[in-house]
């Protein structure tokens, strides 16, 4: 219970947070509660994604949702890290990797709020396209203020160096683009979270298509152009 | 009287003030037995007004020293100790997290012997992706139906059922009237063969059907991967239905 208690600094106190994560103050504990916290969350919301289907596909979501973001965070940091080193910062790869859980723990906060009107869904209608896009805009919206947030921090935790302040920003901007990419793909990859009702649970569904293409297919379908075969 | 009703006053307020610091001390260190030191305090020099001499006599430390003498230095004011656990909204998503929890356990038990939960109860047809593989039965007709190359085809016994590895939990079911949308193709049949003899029939219908030749056979666009083997026994045992083609004379029994 006390790992929670950083979720109210992020939220609360949040140029707090920022300047400790600058001054290194405890970054291993911070790591750790929102590791812990981040993980838990996206475990229930992976779960009630996964409810439409079975129970299996709930248990696997709950486990896939998690390794989805942390994979992402693994695959993404170090380019991160030596991106800003090159324009002149002085940070170290603990207080980059620290900044992105941040923005992953706010990620999973919003999706944790989100997670009784999903749940809320899930119970009053039955349309599986729908429902995807549903999550698709939920993840979208939390995402995107997860990422507000990550460069927030950024921009006070390299505050200090003036020296490519500029390009360090726009640094910043790009691996968001790479991080959404990346993030994505992870999703494709190791979908499905959802499970589609006709099929039998599948663990990880064979490769082939793309996030986006699949995006455009269920917005077709739901307004009724045609029927995904 | 009116001149001294002041100082009385402030006499009580300092005592009170005096009282209040104390106990703020106690609670914060336990404090060595200091009864002694307070039974030799002098009683207050003057008495309280007869409203107040309840609450005064309570008191058993001495008015407040003169302004003249220097005050006693203060202890340095400990911080208040933190409440434990966490902050109010760090709870608030604790008991979230947990509400979902609950929620999720509770809508996939099942609730009937077809393994239905709650997360899964509600008319599937709207949800279905329809591709190769679906099963479908509507609600008020016995038939079943898979979907195979763009259309949807009827399963023409519990052999074939069977034959094919569908089980009730591949069955979804769906409203009257949702296959009149798609394309309805050839039954799918199970072939029957027994070891004993060379004919193979067609079940349909819980018959055997007769297939007169290979020619037939492949007309009909069987594959022999469709022919399930079984007991000769248990195809002498079925009805004879129409050969296939029809009029092809009375059927061999295997």
């Amino acid at each position: 219970m006390n790992n929670l208690a950083i979720i109210e600094t992020i939220l609360r106190n949040r140029h707090q947070f920022f300047a400790e994560i600058r001054d290194g103050v405890e970054l291993g504990r911070k790591i750790r509660a929102m590791l812990i916290s981040s993980i838990a969350f996206f475990a229930l919301y992976g779960a009630v994604m996964g409810s439409t289907h079975s129970l299996w596909q709930t248990l696997s979501s709950a486990v896939k949702l998690p390794l989805l973001f942390l994979a992402t965070l693994v695959v993404c940091a170090p380019t991160l890290y030596f991106f800003n080193l090159i324009f002149g910062s002085n940070q170290s790869l603990a207080q980059n990797v620290t900044l992105i859980l941040a923005a992953i723990t706010v990620t999973a906060v919003l999706l944790l709020s989100f997670a009784p009107i999903v749940l809320f869904f899930l119970l009053t209608t039955s349309g599986y396209q729908f429902f995807k896009l549903l999550n698709v805009g939920v993840f979208t919206v939390a995402g995107l203020v997860g990422v507000t947030f990550l460069s927030q921090g950024m921009r006070v935790v390299s505050a200090g160096g003036k020296e490519g302040a500029g390009a360090r920003r726009n640094v910043v901007r790009l691996w968001i683009l790479i991080y959404a990419f990346v993030g994505s793909q992870m999703a494709w990859t190791l979908r499905p979270f959802i499970g589609a009702p006709s099929m039998q649970f599948e663990l990880f569904r064979q490769l082939g298509g793309n996030f986006y293409a699949n995006i455009f297919v269920s917005i077709g379908e739901i307004l009724g152009f045609f029927t995904v075969r | 009287m009116n001149n001294q009703q002041p100082s009385r006053v402030n006499q009580i307020l300092d005592l009170l003030v005096e009282e209040v610091e104390e106990r703020m001390r106690a609670h914060r260190q336990p404090l060595p037995p200091a009864a002694p030191a307070v039974s030799k305090m002098p009683a207050p020099p003057v008495a309280p007004p007869a409203r107040l001499a309840e609450p005064v006599e309570t008191f058993t430390r001495p008015p407040a020293a003169p302004a003249e003498q220097p005050p006693e230095p203060e202890p340095e004011p400990e911080p208040l100790p933190v409440p434990p656990g966490p902050p109010h909204a760090a709870r608030l998503m604790g008991r979230l997290a947990l509400a979902l929890l609950v929620a999720v356990v509770l809508i996939n038990i099942p609730f009937n012997r077809y393994g239905t939960t709650l997360a899964t109860a509600l008319p599937e047809s709207a949800a279905l992706v329809i591709r190769d593989g679906l099963v479908v039965k509507e609600e008020d007709d016995e038939r079943i139906y898979v979907y195979q190359d763009g259309k949807f085809r009827w399963i023409s016994s519990m052999d074939a059922f069977e034959h094919f590895d569908f089980t009730w939990g591949d069955v979804h079911i769906v409203e009257d009237g949702f296959l009149d949308r798609f394309e309805i193709g050839k039954p799918l049949h199970v072939l029957l063969k027994c070891q004993a003899s060379p004919h193979i029939y067609r079940l349909e219908g819980g018959m055997k059907r007769w297939i007169r030749d290979i020619a037939t056979f492949e007309a009909e666009g069987h594959v022999w991967e469709d022919v399930r083997f079984v007991s000769c026994s248990y195809l002498r045992d079925l009805p004879d239905g129409e050969t296939v083609p029809p009029g092809s004379g009375p059927p061999p029994q295997p």
